[in-house]
């Protein structure tokens, strides 16, 4: 860490695409990152998150243009294919889904991997699909997710978040395959995780409002001090986020739902 | 009353500036920083993006990267594909179009032939670098014809300071011309020696001194490699007397103290760039450092 502090990089036309982009992201993944964690299916965003990028790096062997849309299209395809199939063995097999997710995970990694090993350019794709840099986001990159973004919270909000196990795995496929090119695999796992698990306790509106504030102040906060410290912002972000969830718990509306869950958890536990 | 007031204001902020503000270089790789600190000494400000214990192929965004490249009038890299992944996303987030092309922009590898450039493009044969092998920086004869073409840039940039410029340069000329005769004679016990390395980074160097690679740990980078490559590297090490098994500084050792184990081989470590050990410390270190570690691992 360097001794000084570096107010250069302190600039609203740096950190302000970054900033944006990790709004839209938090915009879905607070509350899908609820479900996740009812579900109790914690890793289904690295494993989706691997699979598209397995999509993208099969697209290379039917020659399709490794810089244009067609990408896009593979990586969709490719997460929404595992998502049916992970809706397939959620039915199939509900107490086994979160073995099988990881089971799917390490398949999609080593499986790019075999891929790679006569396709050495798709590499680079792979690495691009998984380690998005939030910092090299441009305003241009952003309106398709927004757009994106939009559509399935509009979705989520017509369904009153209800979703059935298909359409949840197909929506949250499309949210993951969307974000982890723009921030990474770290900051789309703590987007999802660490607002909702900081909010477990609470109920309905005033999780998702503390949830949402919990994310929006983990990524200003993470960016401002990136820059301040001159440390990566991706990296720092992820940090940021679980100081700020920690904080959380100073205000009592947020701690004090934790222990009424917990206590709530042991009656109904001693009653069965 | 206001207007007279602005204007004071102004000019005194216009005689605060000073009247012919530096050149704001900035250099991608440490051996472009050090180059461009031989040839401009204190007429330019400088920022080097990356140090020579991390890989060039990636680095981490940082908000101060992105300041720095906002205010750079130069942009010296390598090119050749070596900052592919991060150089023009770096560019366009700073909206600096000063450096995007033409005089702002510098690129060691236009200046120079470069080595392993690919007769036809086959996606199949690795790290593929269509304009050439990129690590161009360890042959000092390369080095040379890009300070030349360096120096002729920052004359037409800041032509006020051009007889700084065109007298460092003599200067450097003298003593880098000077350095590679020594270096040549140093380095005769070398000539012919075979050495296999880890990421084919070597190749203008080998060519340099005629030593000859026979063999790489990582013929595709970020690729394992097969078992099946592994046995054939570690017959073609033990049987051909080879010198050495290379690597540079920011790379993992486990590699090639892997096949060094299997084959009684030294492994070494070379810097690569400025500040890749304690002996590089500017240019003339690099070299110094490099022949050095080859010779004792003669020895």
């Amino acid at each position: 860490m360097s001794p000084t502090l570096n107010w250069d990089g302190l600039d609203i036309s740096i950190l302000g695409p970054a900033c944006l982009a990790g709004l839209i992201v938090l915009s879905t993944h607070v509350p899908l990152g609820k479900q996740v964690l009812s579900r109790g299916i914690i890793f289904i965003d690295l494993a989706i998150a691997q699979i598209a990028a397995l999509g993208v790096i099969s697209a290379g062997f039917f020659g399709i243009d490794e810089h244009g849309f067609g990408v896009q299209i593979a990586a969709a395809i490719a997460a929404l294919l595992g998502a049916g199939l992970l809706a397939w063995t959620d039915r199939r097999w509900p107490e086994f889904q979160e073995p099988l997710i990881g089971t799917l995970f390490v398949l999609a990694a080593t499986g790019a991997l075999l891929l790679l090993s006569n396709n050495p350019q798709g590499g680079e794709h792979l690495k691009d699909l998984l380690v998005g840099q939030i910092l090299w986001v441009s305003y241009s990159q952003l309106v398709p997710a927004a757009i994106l973004s939009a559509l399935l919270l509009a979705f989520m909000w017509w369904r009153r978040g209800r979703l059935s196990g298909l359409l949840f795995y197909a929506l949250f496929a499309l949210a993951i395959t969307a974000s982890v090119q723009l921030v990474g695999v770290y900051l789309v796992f703590a987007s999802l995780i660490v607002p909702a698990l900081a909010t477990a306790g609470m109920q309905g509106r005033g999780r998702l409002v503390v949830a949402y504030a919990i994310g929006a102040l983990g990524y200003a906060s993470g960016l401002v001090l990136s820059a301040v410290l001159d440390l990566p912002s991706g990296a720092l972000i992820v940090w940021t986020l679980v100081a700020c969830a920690l904080l959380a718990q100073l205000w009592p509306g947020v701690r004090r739902s934790h222990r009424a869950h917990f206590t709530a958890d042991v009656a109904v536990a001693s009653d069965g | 009353m206001k207007k007279p007031l602005l204007f004071a204001f102004l000019l005194a902020v216009a005689q605060s500036t000073p009247a012919h503000a530096k050149i704001a270089v900035f250099a991608c790789e440490p051996e472009w920083g050090a180059l461009v600190q031989e040839l401009a000494g204190d007429k330019v400000t400088i920022d080097v993006a990356t140090s020579a214990l991390q890989d060039v192929h990636q680095i981490e965004a940082k908000p101060s990267l992105i300041a720095k490249m906002r205010r750079a009038d130069l942009v010296v890299c390598t090119g050749a594909d070596l900052e592919v992944g991060w150089l023009p996303q770096l560019i366009r987030q700073s909206g600096n179009g000063r450096v995007g092309t033409g005089l702002g922009s510098f690129r060691a590898a236009d200046q120079v032939v470069t080595l392993d450039k690919p007769q036809q493009l086959d996606r199949a044969s690795g790290d593929l670098h269509p304009q050439g092998n990129p690590h161009l920086q360890m042959d000092p004869r390369r080095v040379l014809t890009v300070a030349n073409a360096l120096a002729a840039r920052l004359i037409k940039l800041d032509p006020a300071n051009a007889t700084v410029y065109r007298q460092r340069m003599v200067d450097f000329n003298g003593r880098w011309s000077a350095a590679i005769k020594r270096w040549e004679a140093k380095a005769v016990p070398l000539k012919g020696r075979k050495v296999v390395v880890q990421h084919i980074s070597w190749v203008y160097l080998f060519t340099w001194l005629g030593m000859e690679q026979i063999g790489a740990l990582e013929p595709r980078p970020g690729v394992p490699p097969t078992s099946a490559h592994l046995s054939s590297l570690v017959d073609v090490t033990k049987s051909s007397n080879t010198l050495a098994i290379v690597r540079a500084a920011y790379q993992d050792p486990k590699a090639s103290l892997w096949l060094s184990g299997r084959t009684g081989v030294p492994a070494v470590a070379l810097p690569l760039s400025v500040g890749g050990d304690a002996q590089a410390k500017d240019l003339f270190g690099l070299f110094d450092s490099t022949i050095d570690k080859l010779l004792a691992a003669a020895k």
